[in-house]
């Protein structure tokens, strides 16, 4: 099974264009040092414990891996890349006929999840299905910075983007988010991201969520996302 | 220089939410509060620093739109007053010989510790932004190259990432109109997706600044401006940074 993901993300690389009037990137650019580039590790899981974990993520990530047991929570699993299935279904929806760099494409790994242990992005997320709500356990590493000493907002924005998509299923894209931020994240601590889906309209998804501390007692901030899905009958430009 | 008579560090930890107007602290004079001038300021924070590189140049990623839109802002630094800002590892290195407000440097801040836009080091792999500011209409113009680390849908751009630099584009803005620090709203409307590798041009404005707080907008585009790409909104908290006397 794994192989045959491969080879369907290698075509649809290959298939895959640009934007008419995109500028060409140059070619002169040394291909960026593959960390990762046999199979077996693109695709790793990587919402799994690993040594950058601190001792407040691997407790909550413990209680919440109990709580999977009678199958009322579930762990989603974290790929460097995006999976065949997603990958098909943007395949449809913004597929451009011009020819695609394939060099350039081929090192693109979803943001989130290229940097290296503990550095950068270590998070988790835990489903309840019957409640259609999500966890995100997070934990900011020292390159996500903004202000010294603090968590860049950016990045906060980030993953408050990825835990509202965490509570939406199949090929859906962030229209708006809105953040109130009420206090700052100290660097490399760990928070809750409580996520929900509040309304579904048609093709739009109103969710919601607040990001706390491990004891719950800090709110840092709270945001809303409207997500949209996408249409498989209608082009996207 | 920038010695007042009055204290004006704003300390967030006491307080269960931010701050408005009231939740001051009693000797917290808004009117002589910001009266860093812009000048001072934007001399201050602007300046290069021998021992931290500056990644608001070009380098070898760059492709030719980055390149020539570069270059008609750096004309426009020697002619129409717009400044360059320059860029560094970490937002420490701006305001050498200043401290953050009390509870906002309880954690010390280590030495590999990283600004988020620039926590790929490698060239043009993930984020290659130059900030030009205009100080006589407190605007910005951020000119952004996305590498190939920045992937959210295959082939474009994470929304997430662009939101990171838009908010950081916001705060130097912010902090140069006016000393506006941290983020308290922030708002983004995604339209288009941008394709990895292409040229997006943020346009950043500040529209109001009202009760210690910073409203400014930004709408990013393609350079023909034939494409909008997301337009955001963000309030910044104002905070006047203390000179750190210890470290003279």
């Amino acid at each position: 099974m794994l192989r045959s993901c491969t080879a369907g993300l290698r075509s649809i690389w290959a298939l895959r264009g640009r934007r008419e009037g995109a500028p060409r990137l140059s070619m002169d650019l040394q291909p960026a040092r593959r960390l990762f580039s046999t199979e077996k590790v693109i695709h790793k899981d990587w919402a799994l414990p690993n040594p950058s974990w601190s001792k407040d993520l691997k407790l909550l990530f413990d209680q919440f891996m109990k709580k999977c047991e009678d199958g009322s929570w579930e762990r989603l699993p974290s790929y460097k890349r995006t999976s065949t299935q997603e990958s098909e279904d943007f395949k449809t929806y913004f597929l451009d006929p011009k020819l695609v760099e394939e060099e350039r494409l081929s090192q693109a790994q979803l943001f989130t999840r290229g940097f290296e242990d503990g550095l950068g992005f270590e998070y988790v997320i835990f489903k309840n299905n019957d409640e259609k709500r999500t966890v995100c356990l997070f934990q900011g590493g020292p390159y996500l910075q903004g202000v010294p000493g603090l968590l860049h907002g950016g990045a906060m924005a980030t993953m408050i983007d990825i835990a509202l998509g965490s509570c939406t299923g199949g090929a859906v894209m962030t229209a708006n988010l809105n953040i109130n931020f009420k206090r700052p994240v100290p660097l490399c601590s760990v928070v809750v991201i409580n996520s929900q889906l509040d309304k579904l309209e048609g093709r739009k998804l109103f969710l919601s969520c607040n990001v706390r501390s491990v004891d719950e007692k800090t709110l840092y901030s709270e945001a809303t996302g409207l997500f949209i899905k996408l249409d498989p009958e209608k082009s996207s430009t | 220089m920038l010695r007042r008579g009055f204290q004006a560090a704003v300390i967030l930890g006491h307080h269960g939410t931010l701050p408005g107007a009231t939740h001051l602290l009693p000797r917290f004079n808004p009117a002589s509060a910001f009266g860093s001038s812009m000048e001072s300021l934007v001399s201050r924070f602007c300046q290069e620093m021998k021992k931290s590189k500056n990644y608001a140049l070009p380098n070898a990623s760059w492709g030719p739109d980055m390149l020539s839109l570069y270059h008609e802002f750096l004309e426009k630094t020697k002619t129409n007053g717009w400044v360059r800002v320059p860029s560094f590892r970490s937002n420490r290195d701006h305001i050498q010989g200043f401290k953050l407000p009390l509870d906002l440097s309880a954690n010390s801040d280590k030495s590999d510790w990283r600004l988020f836009t620039r926590c790929i080091e490698r060239e043009g792999q993930g984020y290659e932004y130059v900030i030009f500011f205009q100080p006589s209409e407190k605007k910005s113009i951020c000119l952004f190259q996305p590498g190939p680390y920045l992937e959210g849908v295959p082939g474009f751009v994470h929304g997430g990432s662009l939101a990171a630099l838009i908010d950081e584009t916001f705060s130097k803005t912010a902090y140069l109109s006016g000393e506006g620090l941290l983020t308290v709203n922030f708002n983004i409307r995604f339209k288009n997706l941008i394709p990895l590798g292409s040229l997006a041009v943020l346009n950043v404005n500040v529209e109001k600044i009202e009760d210690q707080k910073m409203y400014l907008s930004c709408v990013t585009q393609s350079r023909d401006q034939q494409t909008v790409y997301a337009k955001a909104s963000g309030t910044f908290l104002q905070m006047h940074l203390e000179e750190d006397s210890s470290r003279q």
